[in-house]
């Protein structure tokens, strides 16, 4: 017990890496998903289907190939595209090294796999509304844009509030995936206590609860919050 | 006729194969109230949606108020402000009081002043008998009540024409008359009204002209006087004995 005390505020400033980091990569999954979303609801057919091959591809492949891609695929695209610009078109070196830092490519991987999700997300809560409300709203010779925003989206808020609560919680989980580049966050920091000192067991144990503890507090949130939606004054 | 508000001309809609329109040509002049009635799926409903293209006409023109609708430069936000609807299901914004669903389209569309737009809203809750619930919800309303916001609400912004699908199909039958009633000051102020509906007192007390519309087409038109008493084709004939 003693022995977990003492290496237990180490760990929760890795949950306060985790906790940040699953807020970064939701918040901006929200914008990629709002534009997303929309674009799977759009009548250009050349819209719907990049949309579909976003939320296809980012939901369809593990989230751990993703962040290699990112890391470790990324710098060598741009390294390659840039020396075909300095050969060919005799560009200048705009970057001496095309490396992604950690915490860039951690951020950019969990926000685009979060975007496919949110984006799922709000397409369902949107298509919950009926179809009334926009030809109401249409009818009295509102853009789509603005039916949207004030007609429809307001009343797909609350459905959409659940999902989105699930959503964070299952990023929350996998940014534990992040440790493998090197991101200093929960799991990492019990990689690490473990590696000097050989008690994976109590380390682990205290890592899961700690992730325990912030989900459920997260559900907990997040049903307060969906209530006080419902009832409105 | 000069004072035609709209003009219709060989108009046909086609959902997939099915043909639900089949040529209808129509003209309602500025001030009438025109009903039409039909057994359902003649197409009454899809004929009066495609006035105001929320649903798109298969081929053949629409004018109103001397804009062609199918031109491709007109401005389909600038008609439907001039064009007022009013649904079978009502479909009130249940996020909003009765207030907040009248003034949203004035400030949003037009950007009249909260001020102004409450004013207008006050007045027009009144005119329809519902200025003490200004601030209720919808799901707190009657379905008469909400109907008669729905009708404050497009007429908020307006119209010149109002179109009425099915008003009072959804309605417990005691409070069809409280809309009734609203819909006919509203012709009585010289509204032009186009209203599909199964009230035959109403079409038959209200409206200038009826028009009968089975399988798509116009079958027989005329004051409601002579629709009603006598209708010349045996279809008008057969649908409208099972009213009597």
């Amino acid at each position: 017990m003693e022995f977990i005390w003492r290496n237990l505020p180490y760990l929760l400033l890795g949950a306060v890496e985790t906790l940040k980091i699953t807020c970064l990569a939701v918040s901006l999954g929200c914008v990629f998903g709002l534009i997303v979303g929309l674009g799977r609801l759009s009548r250009n057919r050349v819209i719907r289907f990049l949309s579909t091959c976003y939320v296809d591809f980012l939901r369809g492949t593990p989230l751990l190939v993703q962040i290699f891609i990112v890391y470790f695929g990324l710098p060598q695209l741009l390294e390659q595209l840039q020396s075909f610009l300095v050969e060919s078109w005799g560009l200048p070196r705009l970057f001496t090294s095309t490396h992604i830092p950690a915490f860039a490519a951690a951020i950019i991987a969990t926000s685009l796999n979060s975007g496919a999700y949110v984006a799922e997300i709000f397409r369902a809560g949107i298509q919950s509304i009926p179809k009334g409300q926009m030809e109401a709203a249409r009818s009295l010779g509102m853009t789509y844009r603005q039916a949207m925003r004030y007609v429809i989206l307001p009343q797909a808020v609350r459905n959409i509030i659940p999902p989105l609560g699930n959503e964070f919680i299952a990023m929350l989980k996998d940014t534990s995936l992040l440790s493998v580049i090197g991101i200093v966050e929960l799991t990492r920091r019990g990689q690490i206590i473990i590696a000097s000192t050989f008690r994976p067991f109590e380390i682990w144990l205290t890592v899961a609860f700690i992730y325990l503890i912030l989900t459920l507090s997260i559900s907990r949130l997040v049903d307060y919050w969906e209530k006080r939606l419902r009832v409105r004054t | 006729m000069s004072t035609s508000m709209i003009e219709v001309r060989g108009l046909y809609k086609n959902f997939g194969k099915l043909e639900v329109l089949r040529g209808i040509d129509c003209q309602v002049a500025a001030g009438e109230v025109v009903v039409i009635i039909g057994p359902s799926g003649s197409g009454k409903s899809t004929f009066l949606r495609c006035l105001n293209l929320l649903e798109e006409p298969t081929a053949g023109s629409i004018i109103i108020d001397g804009v062609e609708l199918n031109n491709p430069s007109t401005d389909i936000n600038l008609i439907r402000q001039k064009v007022g609807m009013v649904f079978q299901s009502f479909n009130l914004f249940p996020h909003k009081t009765a207030l907040e669903n009248i003034v949203l389209a004035p400030m949003v569309v037009k950007k009249m002043s909260r001020q102004d737009a409450q004013a207008k809203a006050f007045e027009l809750l009144r005119k329809v008998g519902l200025e003490e619930k200004a601030h209720t919800y919808p799901d707190q309303l009657s379905g008469g009540q909400q109907q008669r916001v729905a009708i404050a609400r497009a007429l908020a912004m307006e119209p010149k024409v109002m179109l009425f699908d099915e008003p009072t199909s959804a309605l417990d039958p005691e409070m069809v008359g409280e809309v009734l009633a609203v819909m006919r000051d509203l012709a009585c102020e010289g509204m032009t009204m186009v209203v599909v509906t199964h009230e035959m007192r109403f079409a038959r007390e209200v409206a200038d002209r009826v028009i009968f519309m089975d399988e798509g087409r116009i079958v027989e038109e005329g004051p409601p006087g002579k629709i009603f008493r006598e209708p010349e084709n045996p279809r008008t004939r057969a649908f409208l004995s099972k009213f009597l």
